[in-house]
């Protein structure tokens, strides 16, 4: 399905991703991982997440020619056990004292933005299109500024809070002002997530090589607003119809039955079937229109990326993943991949700018697994 | 000749080629004006499903080719190594997988059941008992403020039981930090918790279904065996190294929500802490049996305990609220309702939920209790 036209003279050609793994193929790939992967007490994990990234990355085209991923599954196992072993320092100190625990906890946090961006390296680094790799370029310092601002916004926040409520301790008989610090704690996120999430992405993609060649990235802080807004927007709509909906089938139900509680009894389950669906819905609706924005404002030396997912195709896919996963203890794990990566890449696209064979390799240096193995370890959500 | 693609290692461009390789070990293409290649110095991927292979040049160039069968056919003529593509064998032979599916459902099954368990004992008996101490430090002050409030026990009546409860521990080695401590249960109502520190917590309602005191010592022993066997430091490094091993068996989950992850942890948690109270049944059992405590003491509070929950008692409990002689009438209230549950019992059979209950079932354990 390419489709051509033309602009400032060049020819643009739009070339969709395609995906060809089989659900079937990498089940076996993936039972004999697990297997593997028990049998040596899981240090064979580190190549079975080299061989499933491989076979996902293998099975991604454009343009008709392939993904490849390069890690080393040796130096993968050497960033596990580093950070197996602080996972369990970390876990042992703090259930023996909290407070160490603590301090450890905030070390951690201290280390986040650092894992980041060696997180971002590893990956990239070890991610080939024809032969040419992407890269990362480790910006130390670009990142803790990002970090610093909502750390330093929320520490002014509680000394403000703290100061204030001080004075009302020493003032006898004084309202309590809880909501109003409430009111402004959500006001504060509000105003500060939007922007710090576009400062973060904009981060990431800025700082992403394929050859010697520069992502730039087009989205503003304008767009990531606007994200938010309708979802809080969605959110009081849907509320304010619960709110309408209770108030108006509660009465009807009473006159009916004698017992007043009849309708209280399903209560539970009126919300689980009413707000369930509806947080999977939101959930997907933030997913799919996040990367959306991402892939939608990519342009590498005028080539510029495309993605149309859709959020009911999105849902679908998460709860008949779940489901299938639930209904087998976990077998149909492959397949639910599979056909998110399929579905993935099939609305997944690049406007090409003439062809694609102009881009310069760049020799690659050394990078270190930790930073992404430490991600993984202690569950933070790093990278695309 | 293998058709594929070659880029050069300098730029991304792409050129169409067709590669051959002669008996001798060399290899070149057909379309590019290069010098031929030693086999031996080509990288060559390993293969994984029908994905692309790659042969990566000692120049930087690569070739890229979907022909695995023929990439197959010539690592088998040129090259040594018998291990080369061993992991594809074995992921594209249907016995094989057939063979692995199974392994991996009962050796995983084998391991959560009986590995994880046997692991962690050792781990926590090996631990020196300052580790479950400071472990949980805080436990009793967060069920404070949750759900306790003040005892509302005699201060006699608490000196009486902390007497008998210090008796206890005077046959009992390792035990000299272990104390009693009183909670109005609340929502909680009749139970008795051993927390890591080596504090016994009984609540007031649990005390008052007692007719006699030996009935609450046979409680007691159960808790000191849950003490004395380490098990919140075993339930700790259990769940750690459960949590551990479905995070390196699923590896990412990210396709659909994490509930998936929470599932086994679910069902295992309440075998695991099953096995657990069988083992404080047998360190109470064992301490009566030697000490001359008739083991029958702690099946009548078994039986006490789960009537309490029945409607009719609390209904029952609720009258008596205020009036005089209440003790006495409290007891009246547990035995009326043992007798309830009884006739209950004997109507509709045992439940299939089992194995979800943390508890083993209780009938199981009064019987154990009853035959000696």
């Amino acid at each position: 399905m390419e489709s051509t036209n033309t602009e400032n003279g060049t020819n643009i050609i739009n070339k969709p991703f395609e995906f060809t793994g089989k659900s079937g193929e990498f089940f076996a790939i993936w039972i004999v991982n697990v297997a593997l992967t028990i049998l040596t007490l899981g240090i064979y994990s580190a190549w079975a997440k080299v061989r499933t990234n491989q076979y996902f990355y293998g099975n991604t085209l454009l343009d008709s020619t392939s993904f490849r991923y390069t890690a080393n599954p040796k130096q993968i196992l050497k960033g596990r056990i580093i950070a197996f072993i602080l996972f369990v320092i970390y876990f042992a100190v703090s259930n023996v004292s909290p407070i160490l625990g603590a301090g450890a906890f905030f070390v951690l946090m201290l280390l986040v933005p650092a894992f980041l961006v060696l997180s971002m390296a590893f990956r990239l680094k070890n991610s080939v299109y024809r032969n040419v790799r992407f890269n990362f370029d480790k910006n130390f310092s670009g990142v803790y500024k990002i970090f610093a601002i909502p750390v330093v916004v929320m520490s002014a926040y509680i000394f403000v809070i703290s100061q204030f409520q001080e004075s009302v301790e020493n003032s006898a008989g004084a309202e309590p002002t809880f909501p109003i610090f409430v009111f402004v704690l959500l006001g504060l996120i509000m105003l500060m997530a939007p922007w710090w999430e576009y400062m973060i992405t904009n981060f990431k993609v800025k700082h992403a090589k394929y050859g010697d060649a520069g992502f730039s990235f087009s989205a503003s802080t304008k767009n990531y607003y606007w994200l938010y807004l309708k979802m809080v927007l969605i959110l009081i709509a849907f509320s304010a119809l619960l709110g309408f909906g209770a108030a108006f089938i509660i009465p009807l139900f009473k006159s009916e039955s004698a017992e007043p509680s009849a309708i209280m009894q399903y209560m539970p389950i009126l919300m689980f079937v009413v707000i369930v669906p509806f947080y999977l819905w939101i959930f997907a609706y933030m997913a799919t229109k996040r990367t959306n924005l991402l892939y939608n404002n990519i342009d590498i030396a005028g080539h510029k990326t495309k993605s149309e997912l859709k959020t009911g195709y999105m849902m679908y896919l998460y709860l008949t993943n779940t489901l299938g996963m639930l209904l087998t203890l976990g077998l149909l794990m492959p397949w639910a991949k599979i056909r998110t990566a399929r579905y993935r890449a099939s609305v997944t696209s690049v406007d090409v700018a003439g062809d694609l064979s102009q881009f310069t390799a760049v020799q690659a240096d050394h990078q270190s697994a930790l930073g992404e193995e430490m991600g993984e370890m202690f569950d933070l959500d790093l990278g695309f | 000749m293998i058709k594929g693609s070659y880029f050069n290692g300098e730029t991304s461009a792409k050129k169409d080629v067709s590669l051959y390789y002669k008996e001798d070990g060399l290899v070149g293409f057909n379309e590019l004006d290069i010098d031929e290649i030693s086999f031996n110095d080509i990288n060559i991927s390993s293969r994984i499903g029908n994905t692309p292979r790659y042969l990566n040049f000692p120049d930087g160039a690569q070739f890229e080719t979907l022909d695995n069968a023929s990439i197959d056919e010539m690592v088998e003529k040129l090259a040594n190594d018998p291990l080369h593509g061993l992991a594809h064998k074995l992921e594209s032979a249907k016995s094989f997988v057939l063979f692995t599916v199974a392994t991996v459902i009962i050796f995983g099954w084998l391991f959560i059941q009986y590995g994880i368990p046997a692991f962690s004992k050792q781990i926590a008996e090996l631990l020196p008992d300052e580790a479950s101490q400071y472990m949980g430090q805080g436990v009793l002050d967060a069920m404070d403020k949750g759900f306790f409030s003040e005892s509302k026990l005699t201060e006699k009546r608490q000196k009486e039981l902390t007497a008998l409860f210090n008796g206890l521990l005077k046959n009992i080695e390792g035990s000299k930090n272990y104390q009693l401590k009183f909670r109005l249960g609340g929502k909680i109502r009749a139970n008795a918790f051993a927390l890591p520190d080596g504090t016994i917590v009984f609540t007031d309602e649990l005390i008052n279904l007692a007719e006699h005191d030996s009935e609450i010592v046979s409680i007691m022993l159960h808790e000191i065996g849950h003490l004395k066997r380490h098990h919140s430091l075993r339930a700790t490094i259990q769940q750690f190294s459960l949590a551990m091993f479905v995070m390196v068996i699923t590896g990412d989950v990210s396709t659909s929500s994490s509930i998936i992850t929470a599932i086994p942890v679910m069902l295992v948690e309440s075998g695991f802490s099953q096995d657990m109270e069988t083992e404080a049944d047998s360190y109470s059992l064992e301490y009566m049996l030697k000490h001359k405590i008739n083991p029958n003491n702690f099946a009548t509070m078994m039986e006490k305990l789960e009537a309490s929950y029945m409607p009719e008692y609390t209904v029952c409990m609720e009258a008596i609220n205020g009036s005089v002689n209440q003790k006495v009438k409290a007891i009246k209230c547990i035995n009326d309702a043992v007798k309830l549950s009884k006739d209950e019992n004997n109507e509709d059979d045992k439940s299939t939920m089992d194995y979800f209950s943390t508890h083993p079932s209780s009938k199981e354990r009064m019987d154990r209790f009853r035959l000696k």
